[in-house]
């Protein structure tokens, strides 16, 4: 009587499939995995609109889905990088996946780093445990040789709370003899043969104290680290339009129709992840 | 062009349209009317003046829907069908039907259109039933919408005693009503003059003039303890909420499926992330959030309240906590924020 359009299922992940597991922590309480896509055709769907700082919502059927920011950038390879810190019922299912297991993917989701807007600029990377996966994509996609000319300095700051839980080891401790970029790396309490930073990652960036001038800051960490690293470079003299963070939110469709992320009238899961903290301002405190 | 259909004729037109299509209409379940389907065997429930006790929107979200099926043994996905039946709705009152228009922006929005939503709403005629009678809760007419507003409606009738006066308003509207007698210019006249005084006579609840701003001042304010104090977080208002539409995502596991089901934000977990923080760790919050969301951010995403006026979260709130009230202490509140002129 009335036709039905067919329209795709939002809510339909892309088949996966474990390409390596490894355990990113001394106390196995973080684990990357990544991915390879099951089918060619959402390979390149996917990195169409991939951009750092995007997130996916990652399934094990029988369990559910849970929301990860991507950890690599797209000139690395065909796969995707994600590392889960074990929490619930989804990330402990996600820790027992071995190479060759199989897994639901949807996304990529949100809006990612606005990179088009950071060309010419210094870039301050700002990230404080877990949450630096992010910013190791941001970071590694800055660091293709194709991209390398788009930006300016480029400086790492990057705190844990101890070295076990230092995320990425190898790959940043050859950033150490980049000759395009600075690295600092933080522990909050000292340990024997610690050689860099000891304190928290607001301490560290006051102490660095990067310029402000042709530079946007990117800060991704624990709530706590975020609250007093943000006022911290507003001191150093960073506007607040050129920082930027990425905030996290119980989060279930990623389409901004569950309605459960929101704050004020944005959804962290369509409007964000990102935001300036000129943007954060102008929204409510419910946070 | 206005048509007349006689009320004894009403059940056989609803009879003679499932040939066609599901055909929905109230029904009483025990004492409270809902939309069941009609079958050879039914009795209607319009004649009380106020709206059935659970709102249409199940119709197009329904409470539990499955999204997906999934295989676990041999790695297969399989996508839940969309509905392709087609469906008349009969009697939806007007701030039902202005509610379904409002999910519209959300579930139809060009950037990922939900098909669920989308194929129910593709595939549903809305036949309208204006309200001649405002009962108590009722306050349609302070939130943009009316007892006979025509929003999402395929044809609207009005009660005339022993017939009801049928305008059709799309072309779906008009093929569902040929044949009928064409009603005369008089009774178009006193048609016309009851829905003006239907309109006209619905008490307004609150101003809505700078309501909107004035809401985002008190964001930090004090009262929204007040109001928290009285909730029980129950949830009734937002289930029963034509336009509240959140929903859970889960697996479940005996049937292999992945299911959404309705949600509320009255709910402590519903905002609780995997880190154990809370954004909403109290009802002050959640209840701020449920207001704000429908006079403030709805109007940011669609410039229209988010609330349609059918009382169904005064007239079910276990505790009477009425959201004209809420609305009228928050404007009788003084902003901290100084006023820039």
């Amino acid at each position: 009587m009335w036709t039905n359009p067919v329209n795709p299922n939002p809510y339909l992940p892309t088949p996966m499939r474990v390409l390596h597991a490894y355990y990113e922590s001394t106390d196995r309480s973080l684990k990357t995995l990544e991915l390879a896509f099951v089918n060619q055709q959402d390979r390149v769907r996917f990195f169409e609109k991939f951009n750092p700082g995007q997130f996916c919502q990652l399934s094990v059927f029988g369990k559910g889905e849970s929301p990860l920011g991507v950890a690599s950038a797209a000139w690395e390879g065909d796969f995707v990088r994600f590392t889960v810190q074990k929490m619930g019922l989804v990330t402990k299912a996600l820790h027992q996946l071995q190479p060759g297991d199989s897994l639901g993917l949807r996304g990529p989701l949100g809006n990612g780093f606005p990179l088009a807007d950071w060309k010419g600029k210094n870039l301050v990377i700002i990230g404080g445990g877990c949450a630096f996966s992010t910013l190791y994509a941001l970071t590694k996609h800055v660091q293709h040789a194709q991209n390398r000319a788009d930006f300016g300095e480029l400086i790492v700051i990057y705190g844990a709370r101890s070295s076990g839980l230092c995320m990425y080891k190898h790959d940043i401790q050859s950033w150490y003899q980049r000759d395009d970029m600075q690295v600092h790396q933080a522990i909050d309490v000292p340990e024997e043969d610690w050689s860099h930073h000891v304190g928290y990652v607001p301490d560290v960036v006051k102490q660095i104290a990067p310029s402000p001038v042709n530079s946007v800051a990117i800060v991704c960490g624990p709530p706590i680290m975020t609250k007093f690293t943000l006022p911290a470079l507003v001191g150093l003299g960073f506007p607040p339009e050129t920082i930027f963070t990425s905030l996290e939110k119980r989060m279930k469709c990623g389409l901004g129709k569950c309605g459960r992320c929101n704050i004020g009238s944005k959804y962290i899961c369509k409007d964000g992840p990102v935001f300036s903290l000129a943007e954060l301002n102008a929204l409510p405190a419910d946070i | 062009m206005t048509y007349l259909l006689k009320k004894s004729e009403v059940n056989q037109t609803l009879r003679a349209w499932t040939s066609k299509a599901h055909v929905y209409a109230p029904q009483k379940v025990q004492k409270y009317a809902q939309f069941l389907p009609v079958g050879e065997d039914f009795e209607l429930s319009v004649e009380e003046p106020h709206n059935t006790r659970f709102p249409p929107k199940a119709l197009f979200l329904p409470q539990s829907e499955t999204l997906l099926k999934y295989n676990p043994q041999k790695r297969e996905l399989e996508s839940a069908k969309t509905p392709d039946q087609p469906r008349i709705i009969f009697g939806i009152r007007p701030c039902d039907a202005k509610a379904v228009t409002l999910l519209d922006s959300v579930f139809s929005s060009e950037d990922n259109p939900d098909p669920f939503w989308q194929a129910r709403r593709d595939q549903s005629v809305l036949v309208g039933l204006g309200c001649d009678q405002p009962c108590a809760t009722c306050f349609c007419t302070s939130v943009e919408s009316g007892p006979f507003d025509r929003s999402g409606l395929d044809a609207i009738l009005t009660d005339l005693g022993d017939t009801y006066a049928v305008e059709p308003l799309t072309e779906r509207g008009v093929s569902l009503f040929e044949n009928l007698t064409v009603a005369s210019a008089e009774t178009t006249q006193t048609i016309q003059a009851i829905q003006e005084k239907a309109t006209r006579e619905m008490p307004i609840a609150f101003g809505r003039e700078g309501l909107k701003a004035h809401l985002d001042e008190l964001f930090e304010n004090e009262i929204w303890e007040d109001f928290a104090k009285s909730c029980l977080g129950c949830g009734i208002c937002t289930f029963l909420c034509p336009t509240c539409f959140c929903f859970d995502i889960v697996d479940e596991v005996r049937k292999s499926t992945r299911e959404r089901n309705w949600d509320t934000c009255m709910f402590k977990v519903y905002s609780i992330e995997a880190s154990g923080h809370n954004p909403r760790p109290s009802r002050r919050e959640r209840t701020r959030q449920r207001l704000m969301h429908k006079y403030s951010y709805w109007l940011d995403h669609t410039g229209q309240t988010g609330c349609t006026g059918c009382g169904r979260c005064v007239r079910y709130c276990p505790v009477g906590l009425d959201i004209r009230a809420m609305v009228r202490k928050s404007v009788a509140t003084p902003s901290e924020v100084p006023h820039v002129d």
